[in-house]
């Protein structure tokens, strides 16, 4: 028997009370969505809601609790996900709190992040797992990142950051943008030699390249798996071996979402309102091809022009993107929100994780504007009648396709 | 038109010559030879009229290497004392459009010795509260895919126009357009996204260096960077003609109007012709000029 698959609640933290007339009256619900929308009397509350919701994930046996950093925007109400971090890690007894990630380069210091990471694996008694991110385009406007140079300074904050909490201090460290004279953070981590690091990315070859040779587990970032799931596991598979490592599923974390029900009918019926409140308001300037989409283009400059110009070559401008989606039927297609009967969550992710084969299974069940009552019923549903299930077959499924994975695994990856 | 490369300390920067005379350096912006377009259009082709105009592609753009130890506005301006030496310019009048034109005046108020006239069109560089320049890299994101409707609007009077629509068509375009489109935008992104956006709040203080004849020459409806740009480097420069303003045109008044931004230049480059400034390679110490 191998480990099974590990599986985390994702909450993004959506802001649900956007007028009913959002999309017809607004291009984009990022950077420049107005922040008159904000309610602040209905949005009493709402972050205990959803750091409750959280709780109780931690509380059903999930192996983790995922946050993620954003900014100006309807889509994720975390720019500091740190400080929910914090919060989770005193309401919480178990499960890793994964922060995915600090956007290094909006921070005026690494050493900053280095920091209030160690705290927070001390806070957490060593449950953190370490996120870095470099931002994405959104990110670019909203702090004014310039993203040509954003990678170099991203890898730059990240070495700082590992050598911070794995060496001596104090030492002087001579980076391009982020010299500093005396590193000696207080506290250090509680994991040794440091908590797991993850990196999102999403199929850039230079980002795998950077995580293979640090010896980090890389998230893709994608939220849809089709053939190109399995095509960057392989990819990265590839870039590991020609590092001198090996691939193993844990090397690997993918992001979906789910609504559990107890019929595929009653799923449909009472996830409807905040899924396509999500792929319509919150995708908007993201994952939607009408408004402005801010995440790639030619105004976020960050990878090599051959890169682009391969791009350019191999994309089609008129695919519809997730939040395109109409109905069902082309939702079921992107193989992204699965939304159905226990039988057909496990299912369809347990197809998913046959082909990708990552071990890692980061999942959002709240969206957009989900009921309260409803998030936590799928929740439920998920965690006492699709997740026994998940983890007996992927365990099998591991155990069949890397039977040296045990032998691989760092005693820190295989806790 | 000639196009050939320098090696300037193992860098290849692509130039593009075309025309006789005194030597005049080019310096292109976004919507512009090398910033979109592989060749000379007609506006530089009226200057090579009457002079030698020789116009490098920026680090990273149309054929020339990045900058691979920084591309800071100092970085970019070191860079081009290098490229004018393996040109072998010693005095030159300098034109440059948008970025171009703000390196122009960074070169001039450091080396106010080499440069015999100065053009600024459309220049960003200076910092004018209340007037931003435009953001062209959020308009440069499409909107509903590959639409860049709001892009030209930024760039030239009319969205619609043909020569907007031209250089920067809704849908894919052809891919080396776009790769020039996007190197310009990643130049752009080094020397000039992160705040001070397009500009250096020293450069204004410092103008007063760059004693030589200049014009200033501007679209009447330039929405990227505001007139009022315009008449602060009129204000600062010690030796500027009157502002230069073409009609119905915006920023990329030199694709707009090709023939009128062109006189409007060879004008100035006409009028202050009898001044008896050195041009090209002739020694240093051999000048006479102020």
């Amino acid at each position: 028997m191998s480990k099974p698959v590990a599986l985390y609640c994702w909450h993004f933290m959506a802001y649900p009370h956007l007028p009913a007339d959002f999309d017809e009256k607004y291009d984009t619900g990022w950077v420049t969505v107005p922040n008159k929308l904000w309610d602040a009397e209905k949005s009493r509350g709402l972050y205990q809601q959803y750091i409750d919701q959280l709780t109780y994930a931690s509380e059903l046996g999930f192996d983790g609790m995922v946050l993620n950093e954003h900014h100006q925007n309807i889509y994720g109400l975390m720019p500091s996900p740190n400080l929910i971090a914090a919060a989770l890690s005193q309401k919480t007894k178990r499960g890793k709190i994964v922060i995915l990630g600090n956007l290094l380069p909006l921070h005026l210091s690494p050493l900053r992040i280095a920091e209030e990471y160690a705290m927070l694996d001390n806070m957490s008694d060593g449950r953190l797992i370490a996120g870095f991110a470099p931002g994405s385009g959104p990110e670019t406007f909203n702090y004014d990142v310039p993203s040509a140079s954003s990678r170099e300074q991203f890898w730059e904050a990240v070495d700082l950051i590992r050598r911070a909490w794995t060496e001596d201090g104090p030492f002087s460290f001579e980076g391009r943008y982020y010299p500093l004279r005396y590193v000696n953070p207080w506290p250090r981590p509680t994991q040794r030699p440091y908590p797991p690091i993850w990196i999102p990315g999403s199929r850039s070859r230079e980002t795998l390249v950077e995580i293979a040779k640090r010896g980090y587990c890389y998230f893709l970032s994608s939220r849809s798996h089709g053939k190109e799931t399995a095509k960057s596991q392989q990819q990265f598979a590839n870039i590991l071996e020609h590092h001198g490592d090996h691939y193993q599923p844990f090397r690997m974390g993918i992001l979906m979402s789910a609504y559990v029900g107890e019929t595929d009918a009653q799923a449909q019926a009472e996830a409807k309102e905040g899924v396509w409140y999500f792929l319509k308001n919150c995708l908007k300037g993201h994952l939607r091809r009408e408004g402005r989409q801010l995440t790639f283009g030619p105004g976020i400059p960050y990878i090599p022009s051959d890169e682009f110009r391969n791009y350019l070559k191999f994309s089609d401008p008129s695919s519809p993107l997730l939040g395109d989606a109409e109905n069902w039927d082309d939702l079921q297609q992107s193989a992204s929100i699965i939304v159905g009967s226990p039988e057909t969550a496990y299912r369809r992710i347990m197809d998913i994780l046959e082909h990708a084969k990552v071990g890692h299974l980061l999942i959002q069940f709240h969206m957009g504007n989900m009921a309260d009552a409803l998030t936590r019923k799928s929740m439920y549903l998920f965690a006492t009648e699709v997740a026994p299930r998940l983890r007996a077959e992927s365990a099998r499924l591991f155990a069949r396709e890397f039977p040296d994975m045990e032998r691989q695994l760092t005693p820190e990856l295989a806790k | 038109m000639s196009r050939h490369s320098l090696n300037v300390r193992g860098r290849k920067v692509a130039v593009l010559e075309a025309g006789q005379g005194d030597p005049l350096v080019y310096l292109h912006g976004f919507a512009d030879v090398h910033g979109v377009a592989a060749e000379f259009q007609p506006f530089h082709r009226h200057l090579s009229e009457h002079a030698r105009v020789v116009a490098p592609a920026h680090p990273g753009c149309a054929g020339s290497d990045e900058l691979e130890d920084g591309c800071s506005i100092d970085d970019v301006v070191f860079h081009y004392l290098e490229v004018l030496d393996a040109l072998g310019l010693k005095y030159f009048d300098l034109v440059g459009h948008c970025v171009g034109g703000w390196i122009a005046a960074e070169l001039a108020v450091r080396h106010p010795e080499r440069i015999v006239r100065l053009v600024l069109i459309g220049a960003c560089g200076l910092f004018v509260s209340g007037e931003p320049i435009g953001d062209v890299f959020m308009h440069a994101q499409p909107e509903r895919g590959t639409d860049y409707q709001s892009l030209r609007a930024v760039l030239f009077s009319a969205a619609e126009a043909p020569v907007a629509r031209r250089f920067f068509p809704d849908g894919r375009g052809d891919i080396d357009e776009e790769v020039r489109r996007y190197q310009m935008l990643r130049f752009g992104s080094f020397v000039g996204f992160k705040p001070p956006y397009f500009y250096s709040r020293a450069l204004r203080g410092r103008l007063h260096r760059a004693s030589m004849p200049a014009s200033v020459v501007w679209g009447e409806d330039d929405r990227m960077v505001p007139r009022a740009h315009g008449e602060a480097y009129v204000a600062g420069l010690p030796n500027a003609r009157a502002f230069g303003l073409v009609k119905a045109t915006g920023h990329a008044a030199p694709l707009e109007q090709p023939q009128i931004t062109a006189d409007v230049v060879r004008r100035f480059l006409h009028e202050t012709r009898t001044q008896g400034v050195p041009h090209g390679t002739a020694d240093v110490a051999a000048a006479s000029n102020p």
